[in-house]
C-alpha cells in the first residue's frame, strides 16, 4: 500500500482532492438521479391518472409544442376483466402515487391496481397496433409499460390506461459523468499546475541544501521565485547560507592566525634554545616545542579537513599504502603490509596519507605492531590497520573517534599526541565520502578499517 | 671551500622575536646575515648588495613574502627558501612554483634550516637553469612531473612515490639504457634527505618496481643488468610542464 501511496506534496494533494471531488461528484450524482427519477414517477403518475380521469377516445392527440410525447397515448380500454394477468405483481409504491394523484383531482377509486409489464406481453397493445399501423413505428411501444386499471365505485367494469416506459433515461446518467469529469480535469488540472508552483522551488531548495551540506560554498544560490511563502523561504535559507559561510570562512581566518601566531613564537623558542649548553636539556625543550608544533598542526588539519582546497585526482591506492608503510619501514618501526590487487580511486593524496599515518602511528604506538591490508569489498577499498595490543574497551570503542579523546582516560602526553589522530583520520574518511570502523579483534588486538568507496 | 664564510643571506621576516635570534644563529654558523623587516626594506636592501641566498618569510604586513619572491626569482634569479607558518602541501606547491628553492614549516630545527640553505646553494651553483628542471619526463607512456613530484602512469592515474623513490627514479631519467651501478646511482640519489637513503639501493629499486611494474618479478622498465647495476630501459622526452 505504501508504494501505491503518493509521497510528494503534489502526488498527496492531487491525490486528496481527486478523493474528495470523487466522492462529492458521486453524492450529488445520486441525489440528483434519484429527484428526475421521483419527478418521472410523478410524471408517469399524473399522465395515467389524465387518461383514467379523461379517457380519451383517440390514440394520438397531436400535441405540437411536445411532439416527443404525442406517440404515448393509446385510448383507454374498458374491460371486465381484472387486468392483471397471472403472475403480475402490484407496484404498491406507484399505487399509492396514483391514488393520491387521482383524490386529488375528485376521484376515489374503489379498487386501483398498477404493475409493470412488457409492451410485447400485453393484447390490447397488440390488438391496436395491428388497427393502427403507424403506432408501430413508434419506438415507445417496444420496450416496458406501466399498466393502471381502475374501478370507480359502483361499477363492474375496470378503466385501464397504458403508459410506455422508454428505459431509464441513459442520457442524463452520461451527462452526470461527463459533468464530473470536466470539473475533474478542470480543477485538477488547476490545482496541479498551482502545487508546481510551489513543489517546483522547494524541490530546488531541497536541491541546493544537499549541494551546501556537501560543498559548503555558497556559488550557486536559488533566486526566489513561487508563492510568497516559497519565496521568504528561499530568501531565508540564503540569508542562513550566507551567514554559515561566513562562519566558516571566519574561522579558517581565525585558525590561520592562530597558527601563524603561536607558531612563529614557536620558532623563535626552537632558534633561541640552541643557546643551551646541556645538550639533554635542549634536546628535551626541543622535543616539547615539536610537540606543541605537532598538536597546532593537527587542530589545523581537523580544522580543515571539512574544506579542502586540494582536488580529488585519481591516484593508485596500493602505491600510496605502500609509500606510507615504507616510511614506517625506514624508521625500523614494525609494520607488515599484505599487498592486494591494484586499486585506483579519485581522492586527494596529501590528506589520505596523513590518515594512514595517524592508523598506523597509533597500531605501533599502543598495539606493539601494525599489520596493514588493502582489499577491495563490493564497490569499497578496504584499507585494514590491525595491532596486537589490547585494543579498547568496547563502551569506548566509539568515543575514540571523537576530537581531543585518548585510550588511557588520562592526558598523559608521553605516551602521545593531543587525541586528534583517530578523529583526523575519521574527518578523511568521510572527506573522501568513507568511513573509519574501529573494531576489537577476536584474536585480541585492534582493527582500523578505513572504508573508501571507488565509485562516487 | 668554506662554505659560510663568503656566504651572504638576506632574512626577511617582520617577527623581530624569530628574525634576530635566527640572524645570531646563522651568524654563529658562519653566514653573514643581513636582516629585513617588510618586504621594502627587503627591497632597498637588495640594491645595496645582492645576497646569495634570501630567508623569506611567507606572511608579512604590506607586501607579502610570495610576492617577494616572484619579484626575486623573475629579476633576479636568486635561490630563495620560503619560512612558512603554513604546513600544507599546498603552500608548498604554491611556494615552489613561484620560484622558491625550498621551503622549511615553523618551527624548524635551525639544523635543518642550515642544511637546506647549503643544498640549496649547492644546487643553485651547479646552475642548471631552473626551466630545464621542471620539465617534465614522458618516459614508455609514463609522465613524471619533477616539480610537483607526480608520477601518473598510462592510464593517468597518480602513482605515489616516496622522496627516495622519486631520487632514484630521477636518476634514472637523467640516464635512460644506461647502466647505473649502485654505487654511482647512491651519489645521484644524495639529497637533503639522505638519511631516508640508509637502505641499499636495491631495496629502493625493487620497491619502485612494485609500484611500476606489471610484474615486479619479470621487471620490463627497470632491468637488473648482471653484475653491474639496474637500467631504464625506455626512452625520456622532456617537455616543458604542463601550466596548470
Amino acid at each position: 500500500m505504501r508504494r501505491v501511496l503518493p509521497k510528494s506534496l503534489l502526488g498527496q494533494v492531487l491525490l486528496a482532492v481527486a478523493l474528495a471531488l470523487l466522492v462529492a461528484q458521486g453524492i450529488s450524482a445520486v441525489l440528483l438521479y434519484r429527484a428526475s427519477e421521483q419527478r418521472r414517477e410523478m410524471g408517469y403518475a399524473n399522465f395515467l391518472a389524465f387518461q383514467l380521469v379523461a379517457q380519451p377516445q383517440i390514440d394520438i392527440r397531436q400535441n405540437t409544442r411536445n411532439g416527443g410525447q404525442q406517440s404515448r397515448q393509446l385510448r383507454v380500454e374498458h374491460t371486465p376483466n381484472y387486468p392483471l394477468r397471472p403472475g403480475e405483481t402490484i407496484d404498491t409504491h406507484r399505487v399509492a402515487l396514483l391514488r393520491s394523484v387521482l383524490t386529488e383531482q375528485g376521484v376515489v377509486p374503489a379498487k386501483l391496481v398498477v404493475a409493470q409489464r412488457k409492451v410485447a406481453d400485453d393484447p390490447y397493445v397488440s390488438e391496436r397496433m395491428r388497427q393502427r399501423p403507424d403506432l408501430q413505428q413508434q419506438p415507445d411501444w417496444s420496450q416496458d409499460e406501466v399498466v393502471a386499471g381502475l374501478m370507480r365505485p359502483g361499477e363492474k367494469e375496470w378503466t385501464v390506461a397504458r403508459f410506455p416506459l422508454n428505459g431509464s433515461e441513459p442520457r442524463s446518467v452520461r451527462n452526470l459523468i461527463a459533468q464530473t469529469a470536466l470539473l475533474f480535469l478542470v480543477l485538477v488540472g488547476l490545482l496541479a499546475l498551482l502545487l508546481r508552483r510551489i513543489t517546483h522551488p522547494l524541490a530546488a531548495l531541497t536541491r541546493r541544501l544537499e549541494t551546501f551540506a556537501q560543498t559548503r560554498e555558497t556559488d550557486g544560490q536559488l533566486e526566489p521565485s513561487g508563492p510568497e511563502d516559497t519565496r521568504r523561504l528561499i530568501a531565508a535559507h540564503n540569508a542562513m547560507e550566507g551567514r554559515i559561510a561566513a562562519l566558516l570562512d571566519e574561522k579558517d581566518v581565525m585558525l590561520g592566525a592562530i597558527g601563524h601566531d603561536l607558531k612563529t613564537p614557536l620558532a623563535a623558542l626552537r632558534v633561541r634554545i640552541e643557546s643551551v649548553e646541556d645538550r639533554v636539556e635542549r634536546e628535551r625543550m626541543a622535543a616539547t616545542i615539536e610537540d606543541i608544533a605537532r598538536t597546532l598542526d593537527d587542530i589545523l588539519s581537523l580544522a580543515r579537513v571539512g574544506r579542502p582546497t586540494d582536488p580529488l585526482e585519481i591516484t593508485d591506492l596500493t602505491a600510496l599504502v605502500a609509500s606510507v608503510v615504507e616510511e614506517f619501514e625506514d624508521m625500523n618501526q614494525p609494520v607488515t603490509f599484505e599487498r592486494g590487487q591494484r586499486i585506483a580511486l579519485p581522492m586527494r593524496a596529501t590528506w589520505l596519507r596523513r590518515a594512514l599515518r595517524n592508523l598506523i602511528g597509533n597500531a605501533v604506538r599502543y598495539g606493539g605492531k601494525a599489520d596493514v591490508s588493502l582489499r577491495r569489498e563490493g564497490d569499497d577499498a578496504v584499507i585494514a590497520v590491525e595491532d596486537q595490543g589490547p585494543g579498547i574497551a568496547p563502551a569506548e570503542l566509539a568515543r575514540m573517534v571523537e576530537p581531543f579523546t585518548r585510550g588511557e582516560g588520562s592526558r598523559n602526553r608521553a605516551t602521545g599526541g593531543a587525541g586528534l589522530g583517530l578523529a583526523i583520520a575519521r574527518a578523511i574518511a568521510e572527506q573522501h565520502g568513507g568511513r573509519l570502523i574501529l573494531a576489537n579483534r577476536p584474536q585480541g588486538g585492534l582493527r582500523a578499517e578505513l572504508r573508501l568507496p571507488t565509485k562516487r | 671551500m668554506t662554505e659560510g664564510a663568503s656566504t651572504r643571506l638576506l632574512l626577511v621576516d617582520d617577527e623581530a622575536s624569530l628574525r634576530e635570534p635566527l640572524a645570531e644563529y646563522l651568524a654563529r654558523q658562519g653566514f653573514v646575515v643581513r636582516q629585513a623587516e617588510d618586504a621594502a626594506k627587503a627591497r632597498s636592501a637588495l640594491l645595496e648588495e645582492t645576497p646569495d641566498l634570501v630567508l623569506l618569510d611567507i606572511m608579512m604586513p604590506g607586501e607579502d613574502g610570495l610576492s617577494l619572491c616572484r619579484h626575486l626569482s623573475e629579476s633576479k634569479n636568486l635561490p630563495v627558501i620560503m619560512l612558512t607558518a603554513k604546513g600544507e602541501s599546498m603552500d608548498r606547491i604554491v611556494g615552489l612554483e613561484i620560484g622558491a628553492d625550498d621551503y622549511v614549516a615553523k618551527p624548524f630545527e635551525p639544523r635543518e634550516l642550515v642544511a637546506r640553505i647549503r643544498s640549496v646553494l649547492r644546487r643553485a651553483s651547479k646552475a642548471s637553469s631552473p626551466t630545464d628542471e621542471d620539465a617534465l619526463y614522458e618516459f614508455d607512456g609514463w609522465k613524471l612531473d619533477p616539480l610537483k613530484r607526480k608520477l601518473t602512469d598510462p592510464e593517468g592515474t597518480i602513482v605515489p612515490v616516496s622522496s627516495a623513490e622519486f631520487r632514484l627514479l630521477v636518476a634514472f631519467l637523467n640516464h635512460p639504457r644506461q647502466v647505473l651501478d649502485r654505487d654511482r646511482l647512491l651519489d645521484m640519489v644524495q639529497g637533503r634527505e639522505a638519511h631516508l637513503f640508509d637502505r641499499a639501493v636495491d631495496n629502493q629499486v625493487s620497491r619502485l618496481r612494485r609500484k611500476m611494474e606489471h610484474d615486479s618479478r619479470d621487471p620490463k622498465l627497470i632491468q637488473t643488468v648482471w653484475g653491474g647495476g639496474y637500467r631504464l630501459a625506455a626512452d625520456v622526452r622532456r617537455r616543458p610542464a604542463d601550466k596548470d
